[in-house]
């Protein structure tokens, strides 16, 4: 995309940025083939457009790089309370006025908020193109004008409130937090949980979100993703008309959020208001510009799930000491997890369990996977990846993922492609390298019962610092 | 290298754009005038009946090389499931994926992966389904393997056992989660044990499940004769009934459809407020309501503009209150269950602690408040039927969601132009028809109140409301006091 950007600014200067990035040809039409084209405001705003007349609608994407790993130790959870104020009125907007335009008119919207971005997104009937990007430009230009403490007041009661749903009233709804204290050392970016601290969003004030504002919220930070029934050449004007006059924004600092290695194990073992425990063993992997994530999702793919994955079949099927058994790989942009979730069967143990599990992934790492199991892992990706492109919505956020992430707004379509290269021999290394012995167990067990941990006697009981 | 070619098409077009637009100063202080609404494209599909006398309709579409698959049956646990072994259909539904005659449980899933797909049977209240999306390409192979499944499950003993397991297992989960407990607890005071809608999977009813129980239900259930199958996306009708014929020549004709007869629900009773308690909970589980109509009455209409207005979008009068203003709560709403039975009216959320009582009193006043307290206003009402009637040219976007449509036609009993007539039914309800609705069913005098939370902070607060007197249970609704 470097190619594209260069060609962006001369398009820019004059007086349109449109460069159609055009997919490379195929030897057979892919499902995959998503018609769309990227290109550059002067101001930096990085946009992408992908027409398709299927459903009269359409879905627009504004997608920030700012998430919690921007935020620092003692204003943890502020990227998300600012979310919230994005949803509040702006300087043109009055308060309502999102809602009525989006919902009222049979669409939709909200946001998302994770350690690397902030998403926002309406979808329309296709006759209110103009008005979603009246009510997403007025919130990146104004959103000052009307800000008050009060506005703030409330979605942080708001939030609070999102903080004791999600994770605190929610049977084993602190396992994240706790991974992410305990995975990263205390100042890296990842080390806190997206909600934050409940001292935290107290302590968060009206200046906080001026200052935050004025830095992440620019063109220059944001990338405009529509997706749907428009005529190209409409939207390019209707943007350039709502977002082209505002100033890029100043230079971005981007916090050092390496990926981590531990050297030994850590066992914690955390009580929770459950009567059925849980292990949970996460080791510290890569994220999004790793290549070595595609094997690693391979590698969960191979592991648990369907009844002809490794774990599952041994210990949910065959000798039935667990109900359930997850692997993911999560791969954040700066760093990732591999994190395996355990329910037990009642009188199995979690010694026992994590003890058979080590076996499995033991043999697993010795001899690698069979080139079947590779296959039974990828066939339903190619579908996979069609679903979700198939929503207007679906299709604006992974074209904003791609271009924010990967500078490649077809980004699908190179990790489709890598993920079904991924070979038994791949796999085998990426276990190999990662599922090492610097990694977290955490049991969580019924308030009382330490004794149920995962080796109790090696465990030590994790304190919460904040309630 | 077309796409290049038109990017420069749309070049020219964007320059001649741009110099209009660049005209005068922008003024952003009205919301732009939106063009007209898009017309509705509903789908066209075809029906025929099987061989078998399955109904089968198909829909083509052909952006995407993707079908979606769907066999539904008439009728679920609702009808079904026998009040001692509530979960028996949950249970055969299950059963389904473990097993052939000649796949055992582990090559039926292998087979199914390496097809790229999966099928997921499931029994809901009151009809079940058999369904998948696949590649264009893998609709054959899948067929054989779903007709095969349908027609020649195997249901080993031992999967019976460990399906049995899992699910005592997710009982006790479901004690620990608040809008769990709650999601038992109210319809079971609502309906009572007597009605399928008050009955709850238990310890008791799964235990009581025998390996007979799931072939005696599913030779009765999975049946052509009380069956719709339903084929959308990148086929073609002919070529998709022949393949279709062809893969469920075995699945022998017979069936029909239940009758979805409820006996009466409970004799109204005095509003009361049910507390569970669920010490030390950082937040109160609320779900306000009632028994509702069916979704035959010839107030949904009225029922949908009103509900819209009082808890089902976000800017409703109870989020907009209770979340929005007040800060109570992350989201607050309200639904009616409909169904072919009297369907639930149920409001609520969850509400910090400290604030139950506070955000009791607002539910309370914003129920009053549609029942005439509070005029309904022409943005209201304008929003409501906007929000209802444009929401639909935008929902046959997939092919899923195309099928879907199709089947919930079938299965609440609509007719082919439902969605065709939609708007004018909408634009026909009345400010007195939003106000009529709401006083006959969002029956203050009748109401339950269930409130899973932290007894002793906020029993007092609560009592305090003087809302209704409080009637302590335990979390499977059973009288404590």
């Amino acid at each position: 995309m470097r190619k594209t950007a260069a060609l962006l600014v001369l398009a820019c200067a004059a007086g349109i940025g449109a460069i159609a990035s055009a997919q490379a040809p195929q030897a057979r039409p892919s499902p995959l083939r998503i018609p769309f084209e990227s290109y550059a405001l002067p101001n930096g705003l990085r946009v992408v457009l992908a027409p398709s007349s299927v459903s009269p609608t359409v879905a627009v994407t504004a997608w920030y790089h700012v998430g919690s790993k921007n935020e620092t130790v003692g204003k943890t959870g502020f990227a998300h309370l600012f979310e919230h104020v994005m949803f509040t009125g702006s300087g043109h907007v009055p308060y309502g006025v999102h809602d009525r335009l989006t919902e009222g008119v049979g669409g939709s919207n909200n946001g998302t908020t994770s350690r690397d971005r902030t998403t926002y997104y309406e979808t329309v009937p296709s006759n209110y193109l103009e008005t979603a990007l009246w009510l997403e430009s007025d919130r990146m230009g104004f959103l000052l004008d009307t800000l008050d403490v009060q506005k703030l007041n409330a979605q942080r009661d708001i939030v609070k409130n999102e903080r004791r749903q999600r994770m605190d009233n929610q049977p084993y709804g602190l396992v994240g937090e706790i991974v992410s204290n305990t995975l990263y050392p205390p100042a890296h970016p990842y080390s806190w949980s997206v909600i934050g601290s409940m001292a935290d969003l107290t302590a968060a004030s009206e200046a906080d979100v001026k200052d935050f504002f004025r830095l992440y919220y620019a063109p220059g930070n944001a990338i405009l993703s529509i997706a749907g029934d428009f005529q190209p050449a409409q939207a390019k004007a209707l943007v350039k008309k709502y977002f082209g006059a505002f100033p890029r924004g100043a230079a971005i600092v981007r916090p050092a959020a390496a990926p981590v290695t531990r050297d030994g194990e850590t066992r914690l073992v955390y009580e929770d208001r459950v009567q059925v425990p849980r292990l949970v063993i996460v080791w510290p992997t890569v994220g999004s510009r790793n290549d070595d994530r595609f094997a690693l999702a391979v590698l969960d793919a191979i592991s648990a799930g369907p009844r002809t994955t490794r774990l599952t079949k041994a210990l949910v099927y065959d000798r039935q000491l667990a109900t359930s058994i997850a692997a993911t790989q999560d791969s954040d942009e700066s760093a990732g997890e591999w994190r395996l979730t355990i329910t037990p069967r009642p009188g199995a143990s979690l010694t026992d369990l994590e003890t058979a599990a080590d076996a499995i992934l033991d043999t697993l790492k010795a001899q690698g996977p069979t080139a079947e199991e590779i296959q039974r892992a990828t066939a339903g990706l190619e579908l996979e990846f069609v679903k979700d492109l198939e929503s207007n919505l679906g299709r604006s956020m992974q074209l904003a993922d791609g271009l924010g992430y990967q500078n490649d707004a077809g980004y699908f379509q190179t990790e489709y492609q890598k993920m079904i290269a991924v070979s038994p021999a791949d796999v085998k290394r990426v276990a190999n390298t990662y599922l090492t012995k610097g990694r977290l167990v955490l049991s969580v067990v019924p308030i009382g019962k330490t004794e149920m941990a995962a080796k109790p006697s090696e465990s030590t009981p994790y304190r919460r610092t904040d309630r | 290298m077309t796409g290049r070619a038109r990017s420069f098409a749309i070049l020219v077009l964007a320059m001649a754009g741009t110099v209009t637009l660049a005209q005068g100063t922008l003024d952003r202080s009205q919301a732009p005038t939106p063009g007209p609404p898009p017309t509705l494209r509903v789908p066209a599909w075809t029906r025929s009946t099987l061989a078998n006398g399955a109904e089968l309709v198909v829909s083509e579409k052909h952006d995407l090389p993707l079908v979606s698959f769907t066999v539904t049956i008439a009728g679920g646990y609702n009808q079904a499931d026998p009040a001692a072994r509530r979960g028996l259909a949950d249970v055969t539904a299950a059963m389904m994926s473990e097993g052939t005659t000649t796949r055992d449980g582990e090559a039926l899933a292998s087979a199914l992966q390496l097809l790229g797909t999966t099928v997921t049977v499931r029994i809901g209240g009151e009809s079940g389904t058999v369904a998948f999306q696949c590649s264009a390409s893998r609709l054959p192979a899948t067929l054989d393997i779903v007709a095969d499944m349908l027609v020649n499950p195997s249901f080993p003993a031992e999967a019976l056992e460990r399906l049995r397991a899992q699910r005592l297992v997710a009982l006790v989960q479901a004690r620990d989660q608040p809008a769990a407990i709650a999601s038992r607890l109210f319809p079971r005071i609502v309906y009572g044990d007597a009605h399928p809608y008050g009955q709850n999977v238990t310890e008791q009813t799964l235990k009581a499940i025998a390996r007979d129980d799931v072939v005696a239900f599913h030779r009765a259930y999975f049946r052509p004769g009380r069956a719709l199958v339903t084929v959308v996306g990148d086929v073609h009708a002919a070529a998709a009934k022949a393949s279709i014929e062809k893969a469920l020549a075995a699945w022998a004709g017979g069936g029909e459809k239940p009758a979805f007869q409820y006996p009466a629900s409970p004799a109204a009773r005095a509003p009361t407020m049910y507390l569970a308690d669920k010490p030390g909970a950082a937040q109160s589980t609320f779900a306000i309501g009632l028994a509702g109509p069916p979704r035959s009455t010839p107030d949904y209409y009225a029922l949908q503009v009103m509900n819209t207005i009082l808890g089902g979008m976000f800017q409703s009068r109870l989020n907009a209150n209770i979340r929005e203003e007040k800060g109570y709560s992350y989201g607050v709403s309200s639904s009616f269950a409909y169904g072919r039975g009297p369907g639930a009216f149920r409001a609520g959320g969850d509400i910090v602690s400290a604030k139950s009582d506070a955000a009791l009193t607002e539910f309370m006043k914003e129920l009053r408040g549609i029942r005439g307290e509070r005029p309904i206003t022409d943005e209201e009402l304008s929003t409501a039927k906007d929000a209802l009637t444009q929401r639909l040219p935008g929902t046959f976007a997939s092919a899923q969601s195309i099928n879907n449509a199709i089947v919930s036609l079938w299965t609440q009993g609509l007719p082919d132009d439902y969605y065709q007539q939609y708007a004018a039914r909408i634009a026909a309800v009345r400010r007195e028809d939003v106000v009529r609705v709401a006083r006959q069913y969002v029956d203050l005098d009748h109401l339950v109140i269930v409130i899973v939370g932290d007894r002793a902070t906020i029993e007092g607060p609560l009592r305090a409301t003087r809302v209704a007197p409080i009637s302590i249970t335990d979390i499977e609704g059973n009288s404590v006091q």
